[in-house]
């Protein structure tokens, strides 16, 4: 009911200002008449819910500089238009958004009505009842229409990785998975097909190895972090058939994590450049784009720069497959969103204009303004299945390389695993003792066995607070 | 003689190298296309461009508006520095005070505390007084170090200042205030010089505290250059322009104070270097 005079008033606002510009011809309101007219806020409209219900609140909204939340920024003045809601984007760089959320959260100072969180961090955020379970929000006819918003479309793992003990905390906008990115020039002179299995990978690594040539057989991020080594590790345990938890403890020095160590650092050591332990994903982008590397096993969203006329040397070179299957017979890929959650120290009013916020950006119209249907920055992380698997989002993407879709939309659906990091409210602390393990093992100051042993002693500790 | 001083202009010159040979880089950087700054091996000769400078300079990407948050922070936070720190280095280098040598331990020990470490109390204090996200805000707390910082280098150069001069303008009935307007600052130049430039760096070059405590409205260019490093992809071309021209004013003021720096630099190495 709601929804239906605020469709009512912003008709006749509409016909008002229409009205007026043709009385008076004045320049100045013409201009402001095709501001509002090149925001269209008509699908959104569809929803049954009061899009004006927190009109005149104000809210600040931490991301980080990347293009697929420049997009968002760029489609803002359309929920302005939509809720008269004002919103303003703070962006932080990657490294500091935690800290400063979190430095938010715990003072409880409301600055940050939501943030782009790390699905690592809302263990921590539940523990500490800084943010709002969203359960309630998403039930709520009057804030939220079911049938419009459609959240089951959302990636299931997504949703499940910013769940905590069976209650949502935030809703996925931009996400990733993590794929094998291989040279098929190189694969297809060797006769060579994308490894189904963690041994073939190492196999095509030797075959297409020729460092004399410039052409490393096989790479994965070796920088230290949670985000980075800790990133990609996990993959590579779960494959083992490691288990974070045993009798609710953590262990990291099972045998599972020595073998997948092991494996990770004869691959870094024998097939990647030298200076892949200090490489992040953009540097392996980098490498990869100039044609140093054959293969290597990062985020299906680097294809945007793989592709990239301006720095890319391979396009049209590159294939796409799935995570191989590890001796566990799985396939484990990551499970990356940057979703939004609803700051616990609002008042009730700006918490339901975050909430209108939340839900414009992650709606399906919202993902397709700003990816297929964009005409400035196309995102390819889109948060819909649906969305992933239609006609325009492939026709957007052919050109990224063979079989690119396909291995994209079956990693999010087959491949992912909750239980891909070790999720607990001190992840922080751990991953990043985790981190400096991994890292310690790659560059040869310890043996694997003897970095886990060591990692889980300081994990003890930190658990032990 | 002659080869020694070959010797002596070799060493200099290698040394200069380890200087300017990142810079040189970083300018060279710049002006290469995204393509050319990957090339290997690392391409000498190249098509130079400036698009990367109006990347930096117009568009959505300008770090124009952080160069002048950044002026702003740092010119302020040298000013009110300066301002606080003269007379205070004078009354701790002049005056028989019975608390002198506490003081001057206590200033140098704010130096020791390590600047992670006072972010959340800044950031809550700051929270509190709405002070977040302002210049006010931002300037206050790079007071809190550059303060005991500038005191610290300026009551050194004060006392390299003999006390006869000062005592003949004292006889002569000049005040206090007077004797260090008149005798001492003239005296201290290249120190106060040296002293500006440091602050000014410090400012200029501080991230933690900015990209905590700032936000949309404050936001240094520090900051501002992480736009370059996206999730997605490092534009180091344009990362390198952002960083010649996030350099360039600091240079500019090292230029246009050289000549007192290298005075001030070298106060006591020679007797009587404070009267030079």
């Amino acid at each position: 009911m709601s929804g239906k005079i605020s469709d009512e008033v912003l008709k006749s606002r509409r016909k008002v200002l229409a009205g007026g510009v043709a009385m008076l011809g004045a320049p100045w309101v013409a201009r402001f008449a095709n501001a509002q007219a090149a925001v269209d806020i008509g699908p959104y409209q569809a929803a049954k819910v009061n899009w004006r219900q927190a009109e005149g609140e104000k809210l600040t909204v931490a991301v980080i500089p990347a293009g697929y939340f420049d997009a968002l920024i760029n489609e803002a003045p359309t929920f302005q238009a939509l809720t008269g809601v004002e919103v303003r984007f703070e962006k932080v760089p990657p490294g500091q958004i935690r800290q400063k959320a979190i430095l938010d959260l715990s003072s409880k100072t409301g600055t940050y009505a939501t943030h782009a969180a790390d699905p690592m961090y809302y263990d921590l955020y539940a523990s500490n009842k800084w943010c709002d379970p969203i359960d309630g929000m998403l039930g709520d006819a009057r804030l939220t229409d079911a049938a419009w918003f459609r959240n089951d479309d959302i990636i299931p793992a997504w949703r499940g990785a910013n769940t905590v003990a069976g209650k949502p905390y935030g809703v996925p906008f931009d996400g990733e998975t993590t794929v094998q990115i291989y040279r098929k020039d190189l694969y297809a002179a060797k006769g060579l097909k994308p490894a189904e299995t963690l041994d073939d990978l190492v196999k095509n690594s030797a075959a297409i190895h020729d460092p004399n040539n410039r052409v490393w057989g096989g790479a994965m991020r070796g920088f230290a972090g949670a985000g980075q080594n800790m990133y990609i590790y996990p993959s590579i345990f779960r494959a083992f058939g490691g288990d974070w938890f045993k009798s609710g403890q953590l262990v990291l020095n099972s045998p599972e994590g020595v073998a997948a160590l092991e494996w990770y650092v004869n691959l870094l050591t024998k097939y990647s450049p030298p200076a892949v332990r200090n490489w992040n994903w953009p540097d392996l982008a980098d490498a990869f784009s100039q044609g140093t590397l054959g293969l290597y096993v990062d985020s299906n969203t680097s294809a945007s720069v793989l592709n990239n006329p301006e720095k890319s040397k391979v396009i049209g070179k590159i294939g796409y497959a799935r995570w191989p299957r590890g001796p566990s017979g799985k396939r484990v890929t990551s499970i990356w969103n940057w979703g939004f959650p609803v700051n616990a120290a609002l008042s009730e009013k700006a918490k339901r204009a975050t909430w209108l916020f939340i839900t414009w950006a992650t709606s399906a119209e919202t993902q397709a303004r700003t990816s297929f249907r964009s005409k400035g920055i196309k995102r390819l992380g889109i948060n819909r299945l649906p969305q992933l698997r239609s006609q325009e989002f492939a026709a957007m993407v052919k050109d990224y390389g063979d079989n690119y879709l396909q291995a994209t939309t079956e990693s999010m659906a087959n491949d992912a695993d909750v239980q891909w990091r070790p999720r607990m409210p001190q992840w922080p602390a751990v991953g990043e003792t985790m981190a400096t393990a991994i890292q310690a093992a790659l560059v040869g100051q310890k043996k694997p066995k003897e970095a886990l042993d060591e990692a889980q002693g300081r994990v003890a500790q930190i658990l032990k607070g | 003689m002659k080869a020694r001083n070959l010797v002596l202009l070799a060493i200099a010159v290698l040394m200069m190298l380890v200087w300017t040979f990142p810079v040189l880089w970083g300018l060279v950087t710049s002006l290469k296309t995204e393509k050319d700054v990957l090339a290997y091996p690392p391409s000498v000769i190249f098509e130079p461009t400036l698009r990367n400078y109006a990347d930096v300079f117009r568009g959505s990407q300008s770090i124009v508006p952080n160069l002048i948050s950044s002026v702003i922070v740092s010119g302020l936070t040298t000013l009110l520095t300066m301002i606080l720190a003269i007379p205070a280095a004078y009354a701790l280098s002049r005056l028989d005070l019975p608390f002198r040598k506490g003081a001057g331990f206590y200033v140098l020990a704010t130096q020791m505390l390590p600047p992670v470490g006072l972010v959340i109390p800044y950031f809550l204090i700051l929270r509190r007084i709405g002070w977040t996200d302002t210049y006010q805000g931002l300037v206050l707390v790079y007071l809190t170090f550059a303060l005991p910082f500038a005191i610290w280098l300026l009551v050194s150069y004060f006392e390299e200042i003999p006390r006869e001069m000062e005592e003949a303008a004292l006889l002569d009935r000049a005040g206090r205030w007077r004797a260090l307007w008149h005798v001492i600052l003239p005296q201290a130049k290249g120190g106060i010089a040296v002293t500006v430039i440091f602050v000014f760096l410090n400012s200029w070059n501080e991230f933690l505290f900015a990209v905590v405590l700032g936000g949309n409205n404050v936001r240094p260019v520090t900051v501002a250059m992480f736009n370059f490093i996206s999730l997605e992809q490092t534009q180091w071309a344009r990362l390198a322009a952002a960083a010649m021209a996030g350099m360039a004013p600091v240079i500019i003021l090292g230029l246009m104070a050289q000549k007192h720096i290298v005075k001030g630099l070298t106060v006591g190495a020679v007797k009587g270097g404070g009267r030079r």
